[in-house]
């Protein structure tokens, strides 16, 4: 099968695995035990009232006539208006407010366990059974069994007393604030993301003419990203215990193959040998492990959101789950069904891309 | 081992030479009896936690009933019950019939020639036989018999619970007249040291089967030691007496191996001799047993009682000193007394007493918890934990196991359909459900069991099986191409039996593998779970809450409270990840490195 047959077969049965998690979603939500009028109007609400409210939401139609306009609104992105978080607030519009911040959190969390995982478990398996590559390995197998909600709490505290720890570990000759580190913020506030500003302030005048051009804002930038460090460190922590064993693995595994023994013997030096052929082949079997993550970050940043006060999608939809905010919560487990599928397809896309010799089944 | 002996049964063989085995019983037997009274109370809570399933059950039938009469008009609500029914009677007649029914029916009655076959055959009587059952239950046809010759109005029902009642007074009877090694009853640490003078009317030290040995001077406690030196006594012995079970296990088995087993190698074997130089699996094993004696011994092992602590601390009384005077006190007044808040004057920390002389090994709960003692809340999360982990897995193994026998049998289609509804399943965010699902039905009958531990159970096996499923697909697959699954076939072997038979053996250690390493990630989950105020409701104690109660004090002196859970949660789930490594290595030694299983042990993805 070519490649693009194989794709296009990913794509079609990607169609009924969606649908299917939708329709699961759906029976939850509706099938379930849960009462969204109750949830609006609260306890003791006489019944006429009730039932205006039930009429006004569609909810005493036939359940398939529910079903039906459900799946139709999903799919054309009119995904109603939340019931009880903002009322009357397309859910669309909700979850757009809020996505900026995950996002840059996702982002974070998936960039610093690359930088340190990856590298670790490379170090580790180019230098195996030292002390280096004990300590780095259980090192990682801990790191990644800590809970993220224990992890983040453990952080966030130290944090708030970095000054008094400071002290006390260097027995009073330091004193590290860390809210007050390069820029002031405060601990458990959202990270403001208005560093970049499209509509442009910065004008500076070339041979005459003026440009505008997008205005970046470093102090906010920094700030942005000193405050998303903790919650992004902890978020990704597992992804970087998993990325540092299999870095690990994959380097060993490459470094006894044929054609590494081929290159020593020919006389190629250790630093080429390593770079060239150990390094480019080992990161193979990690790609999918690094977008496999998106599973853990979508999960995880419902807890580090809460934790650390940012009010992105993770912390949306807890509010809106515990509140029986149906709609906005069927959404948004619309939209991260939709990111999971499409991040698989696109796995195995740049896998068979990187290694030819992967099948096409 | 002789030709004679090979040809005999596993008990024929026994019978032939009954002495290591009559040994190695009576010693199993001997370390029940110091504990039967602990074993009689451990069954006396199973049936209180399985009361509501069973109480609950025409609850739970009937929002069924009524959600699908609601979604599905009367025809479609009619068709969905009689399927439901008949699908929960299949179920337990599968079940009942394996458990219950150890003869044949069909050869019984004489019923081999019918043109149905014989499996079938026996679970649709079993199954006839509960739903009479079932019905009697449901409407009691019995009470209108008038010439039913018993006294009063006896229904069946009443029957049943009659003779429930007379099995729990003799357990109960059992519990409080029977000693017991492991119980505060024998080693007991609540005591206080008598005041001056008063030495005569508070004698130290405890009795102990009506003698009063005393080597401290406190009153009430275990040979007169310290509150602190007698609850160590006790868990020490705890752990020494798991330890001799273990042991004498292991015997059991060299027992076996020595004198009654077919072979004389078997692959098992070199499994096993590969654990025993894995020193990474046992370190794993050493702390997995550590926590199932946790949670197994609970009730003995904290410094007070749940009842005391958790459940009814303003029903029960202890003494203590104060200024010269013996006073009493409930356990509920003292705990908020004695709560953790972080300043130096409201704290108890670890290994510290409070101010009523009560021992806390790692410290007291705030007051938001009303000051229980940590302790004993973590043995107690260490058995819901437990019972979650364990059931999900066995839930979820089960149908990971059917359902890859059934698609590496068929392939084709029904491998299609598993693959495009585990990838929906897979497709959800985890956590999300889990904390919609706890959402939806947390005022659902069904979340009355165990504090909602049951339900969580059935939410993780029903989100975790296509994990274990992909996982144990691709040896079975492998297995479904070999030779004698063609020869099964040709032979005419039924499928059922050739999955049973010839595929099942080789599958069933990946589960293993797989069960071990995911059981960290649902203890992780679980925890997630109640540290956002989901899952197992309180006051029923979970690891994850005391992090979430200990969140304000992580840098005063009260850092206990969320610390040392967090750190448990670690040890538990590394001690279970190194444990599967042990397994996988030991089962299947070529995977070693290529990372197959290593990814799914368990992260911190909670």
């Amino acid at each position: 099968m070519s490649r693009w047959g194989y794709f296009a077969r990913r794509l079609l049965l990607a169609v009924p695995v969606v649908l299917f998690g939708v329709t699961i979603t759906f029976a939850i939500i509706r099938l379930g035990p849960l009462d969204p009028v109750a949830a609006i109007l609260g306890p003791n609400t006489p019944p006429s009232q009730y039932a205006r409210v039930e009429e006004q939401l569609g909810l005493n139609r036939p359940l398939w006539g529910q079903y039906i306009e459900y799946m139709v609104g999903l799919f054309t992105f009119d995904l109603g208006n939340s019931y009880v978080i903002q009322e009357n607030t397309k859910a669309m519009t909700l979850i757009v407010q809020h996505a900026p911040r995950t996002l840059w959190l996702g982002f974070w969390s998936v960039l610093i366990p690359l930088f340190i995982g990856i590298p670790l478990g490379f170090y580790a398996g180019l230098n195996p059974n030292t002390m280096g590559d004990y300590f780095a390995s259980f090192g990682g197998i801990i790191w990644r069994a800590m809970p993220n909600f224990w992890l983040g709490v453990i952080f966030y505290s130290v944090l708030s007393q970095s000054g008094t720890y400071s002290e006390m570990l260097t027995f009073g000759l330091v004193n590290f604030q860390w809210d007050a580190w390069l820029v002031t913020n405060n601990i458990g506030t959202p990270p403001p993301l208005n560093f970049y500003n499209s509509n442009g302030t910065d004008l500076f005048t070339i041979g005459g003419t003026t440009i505008s051009l997008f205005s970046f804002d470093w102090e906010v930038f920094v700030r942005a990203v000193k405050m998303v460090l903790p919650p992004a460190i902890v978020l990704g922590s597992a992804s970087m215990g998993n990325e540092m064993r299999l870095g690990r693995t994959a380097v060993l595994e490459t470094i006894n193959s044929k054609y590494v023994e081929t290159a020593r013997a020919k006389g190629l030096s250790r630093q080429k040998i390593v770079w060239k052929h150990v390094f480019r082949n080992a990161l193979i079997p990690l790609v999918p492990i690094i977008l496999n993550e998106a599973f853990l970050l979508i999960g995880g940043s419902v807890i580090m959101e809460t934790i650390f006060a940012i009010n992105g999608i993770g912390y949306l939809f807890f509010q809106a789950a515990i509140n029986g905010d149906m709609p906005l919560v069927g959404s948004l487990m619309y939209i991260f069904i939709l990111i999971i599928v499409f991040m698989n397809i696109f796995q195995d896309f740049l896998y068979t891309i990187i290694d030819p010799r992967v099948g096409y089944e | 081992m002789s030709e004679a002996t090979q040809n005999r049964t596993f008990f024929g063989r026994i019978a032939a030479n009954p002495t290591p085995a009559l040994i190695w019983i009576g010693g199993a037997l001997l370390l029940l009896a110091v504990e039967f009274g602990a074993f009689v109370d451990a069954l006396i809570l199973f049936g209180e936690q399985i009361n509501p399933l069973v109480g609950g059950s025409q609850d739970i039938g009937g929002w069924y009933v009524d959600t699908m009469y609601d979604s599905l008009g009367f025809a479609g609500g009619t068709v969905m019950s009689a399927l439901g029914a008949l699908l929960v009677l299949a179920v337990f007649s599968v079940f009942v019939k394996a458990a219950f029914v150890p003869f044949s029916i069909v050869e019984t009655l004489g019923l081999e020639d019918l043109p149905i076959s014989a499996d079938l055959l026996e679970r649709s009587i079993v199954g006839a036989v509960l739903a009479v059952l079932w019905l009697i239950l449901l409407y009691e046809p019995l009470a209108f018999l008038p010439a039913l010759p018993l006294i009063g109005e006896p229904t069946f029902a009443q029957l049943i619970h009659g003779f429930a009642q007379t099995m729990a007074g003799i357990a109960d009877w059992i519990v409080a007249n029977i000693p017991t090694l492991l119980s505060r009853d024998l080693i007991p640490n609540q005591g206080f040291l008598p005041p001056e003078g008063a030495a005569a009317e508070y004698p130290a030290g405890s009795e102990i089967l009506g003698a009063r040995i005393a080597i401290g001077s406190y009153h009430g406690t275990f040979l007169g030691l310290s509150p602190a030196a007698a609850w160590a006594i006790r868990v020490v012995t705890i752990y020494l007496y798991a330890f001799v079970w273990l042991l004498w296990v292991w015997q059991g088995y060299k027992t076996f191996r020595r004198h009654y087993r077919f072979a004389d190698w078997t692959p098992r074997d070199d499994m096993v001799d590969r654990l025993s130089t894995h020193r990474w699996g046992q370190f794993g094993f050493v702390i997995v047993f550590l926590f199932l004696v946790l949670a197994m011994f609970a009730p003995a092992m904290g410094p007070t009682t749940t009842t005391q602590n958790i459940y009814n601390p303003y029903g029960h009384e202890f003494q203590y000193v104060e200024n010269g005077q013996v006073e009493t006190i409930t356990h509920g007044s003292a705990n908020l007394q004695s709560a953790s808040q972080g300043t130096p004057d409201s704290n108890v920390g670890v290994m510290n007493y409070d101010d009523y002389g009560r021992f806390h090994p790692i410290g007291t709960l705030s007051e938001r918890a009303n000051g229980k003692d940590l302790f004993t809340f973590m043995a107690d999360g260490a058995r819901v934990s437990l019972f979650i982990g364990l059931l999900s897995i066995a839930l979820s193994g089960f149908v990971a196991t059917a359902l890859a026998m059934v698609t590496a049998y068929y392939k084709g289609l029904a491998d299609l359909l598993v693959v495009v509804t585990s990838d929906s399943i897979q497709a959800l965010p985890g956590l999300l459900v889990y904390i919609l699902l706890s959402v939806v039905f947390s005022s659902h009958p069904i979340s009355n069991i165990y504090s909602g531990g049951f339900l969580l159970a059935l939410i993780f096996a029903a989100t975790g099986w296509p994990a274990l499923w992909r996982a144990i697909r691709g040896p079975a697959f492998q297995v479904s191409e070999e030779e004698w699954i063609d020869a099964a076939k040709s032979y005419g072997q039924r499928p059922s039996a050739t999955m049973r038979k010839h595929m099942l053996p080789y599958v069933a250690g990946y589960l293993l593998i797989y069960g071990s390493l995911t059981i960290g990630g649902i203890i992780i989950s679980v925890a997630a779970l109640s540290f956002l105020g989901l899952g197992v409701a309180p006051p029923t104690p979970e690891w994850g809450r005391a992090v979430n109660i200990g969140r304000p004090y992580v840098t005063t002196v009260s850092w206990h409270i969320a610390t040392i859970p967090g750190l448990m949660v670690v040890f538990v789930v590394t001690g279970f990840n190194a444990l599967g490594d042990g397994i996988r290595d030991a089962i299947d030694p070529q995977s070693e490195g290529s990372g197959s299983g290593e990814a799914a042990a368990a992260g911190g993805g909670g």
